[in-house]
């Protein structure tokens, strides 16, 4: 139990000691999964729309394949990725392997799905209401795409966290695609991981413990903007 | 604006739930009136309002508004709301204004349209209220206030008066009649109170199991000698 108490105390003293190594990790952690979730939601969120609102032919194998990838191993995504950004892979050319490109792309890869399916799923039931009633108000082209947007707004929003919270919490995915190099690719979970198997728990508590404020304050915001929306017309 | 229906099917997965044939294939329903539809569950009432108001496709047959075929013009002169409506989640006065701000309107036009519903339609008190929290009787009233702010020519309302209190109903009627009095809107309802249908409807279509039964004026229902019609208007005697 010692070892615990201690981490957890030493994991205060790094936090507040400010260590350039583990400021750079968080960062570098927050822009990989901030763009991924960037990326991630402006493919999903149209693709989601778009897929949703209309009625089409095999529309049900669409929403099977969708809900698959959304719960897709990501260790599965970072070796799809890895394959493709070898040196001999089809985007070798690029030298993208090992980079925080490379990790970029492969959290994309996984948080697309997510964003994509949430989004498709309430598309699917309130959206086509929203875009028929819409219509008979004399809405079309730009305003029915801004009025829906505005009515899934919440929904968005809760892909949104649900894809970040997706991408800044993987390990498989970064771990093969950026290699976890110390000042270039190493970010959080991939910290937390190395640290751990050599046995230093007091720097993957720290870093734990800063992965659970993100998530906290993440949550927080959804809470904000979803539950203070509900509230705000009320007496 | 006058509106035809010629022959209209309609079918899903093979089912088909609306066939006008016989004596009342093809179905008038005239200019400045009140029209109501009336029939059991089931008898294909909103698949036809929903064909007529261009939301759905008819699997076979036209329908015409004033000898033309549905285009932007049509469509935009004409809305429809029915006993469940899907109200934005903004506050009740931005739901009224939503079809004149997309019509682009002048502000001070627009608040003296929404402020002029809002005080018909007695919901005054809730225009800062989320329209999401709403009884079932002033989302109804918001959701006919909202449909006729923009002064369509062709209202179409599926039940708008369903489990909703006798005030409000009042309300409603009293809105509806005053429009087609005053501005000569076509109103087309479906409605399962035969009482109301014969207090504001100048003509009624009674539809049965996907089929035209009757399509006259209140008066002569009374008359028909249909076993149907007989059995439906035995049922809701008032």
């Amino acid at each position: 139990m010692d070892y615990i108490l201690n981490g957890i105390v030493e994991a205060f003293r790094l936090i507040f000691s400010f260590d350039p190594e583990i400021i750079q990790i968080v960062l570098l952690s927050l822009f990989v999964s901030f763009s991924s979730t960037l990326y991630g939601t402006l493919i999903g969120v149209p693709l989601g729309i778009l897929l949703g609102i209309n009625n089409f032919r095999g529309k049900k194998m669409v929403s099977r394949f969708l809900y698959t990838f959304m719960s897709f191993p990501p260790v599965i995504i970072g070796l799809f990725t890895a394959l493709l950004l070898a040196r001999s892979g089809p985007f070798g050319q690029f030298q993208l392997m090992y980079t925080a490109t490379a990790m970029i792309i492969a959290q994309t890869i996984l948080v697309t799905p997510v964003i994509m399916g949430i989004v498709f799923n309430h598309a699917s039931t309130s959206g086509y209401e929203v875009v028929q009633t819409g219509r008979t108000l004399g809405a079309q082209g730009w305003n029915i795409l801004i009025l829906l947007v505005l009515e899934l707004k919440g929904v968005i929003m809760i892909a949104l966290v649900t894809g970040f919270g997706r991408a800044i919490s993987e390990v498989g995915a970064v771990m093969i695609v950026g290699g976890n190099i110390r000042g270039f690719t190493r970010v959080m979970t991939t910290f937390i991981a190395m640290n751990n198997n050599m046995g230093q728990y007091s720097v993957s508590i720290a870093m734990g413990l800063i992965l659970m404020t993100i998530s906290f304050v993440t949550n927080s915001i959804l809470y904000h903007f979803i539950i203070g929306d509900q509230n705000e017309y009320r007496d | 604006m006058n509106i035809e229906t010629k022959n209209i099917i309609k079918t899903y997965n093979e089912k088909t739930v609306l066939n006008l044939n016989g004596d009342y294939r093809d179905l008038f329903f005239e200019s400045g009136k009140i029209h109501g539809i009336i029939g059991p569950n089931g008898s294909g009432k909103t698949t036809l309002m929903k064909i007529m108001a261009g939301l759905i496709l008819p699997t076979g047959g036209d329908v015409l508004y004033s000898g033309q075929p549905l285009d932007q013009d049509i469509r935009s002169k004409m809305t429809y709301s029915n006993h469940t409506p899907t109200l934005f989640s903004r506050s009740v006065y931005e739901n009224i204004a939503y079809p004149l701000k997309i019509r682009k309107g002048e502000q001070a036009e627009i608040h003296q349209t929404v402020t002029q519903l809002l005080d018909e339609f007695e919901i005054d008190e809730i225009k800062n209220q989320s329209a999401r929290h709403l009884s079932g009787g002033e989302s109804q009233k918001t959701a006919l206030a909202r449909a006729l702010s923009f002064s369509p020519k062709i209202l179409f309302l599926d039940e708008p008066t369903a489990n909703i209190d006798p005030k409000s109903i009042q309300i409603i009627e009293t809105a509806l009649k005053k429009r087609n009095r005053e501005q000569g809107l076509t109103i087309i309802i479906i409605t399962h109170n035969l009482s109301q249908a014969f207090r504001i409807c100048n003509h009624l279509t009674f539809l049965d199991q996907g089929s035209c039964l009757f399509s006259d004026t209140p008066e002569k229902i009374m008359a028909s000698t249909h076993p149907t019609i007989d059995e439906f208007i035995s049922f809701n005697r008032f």
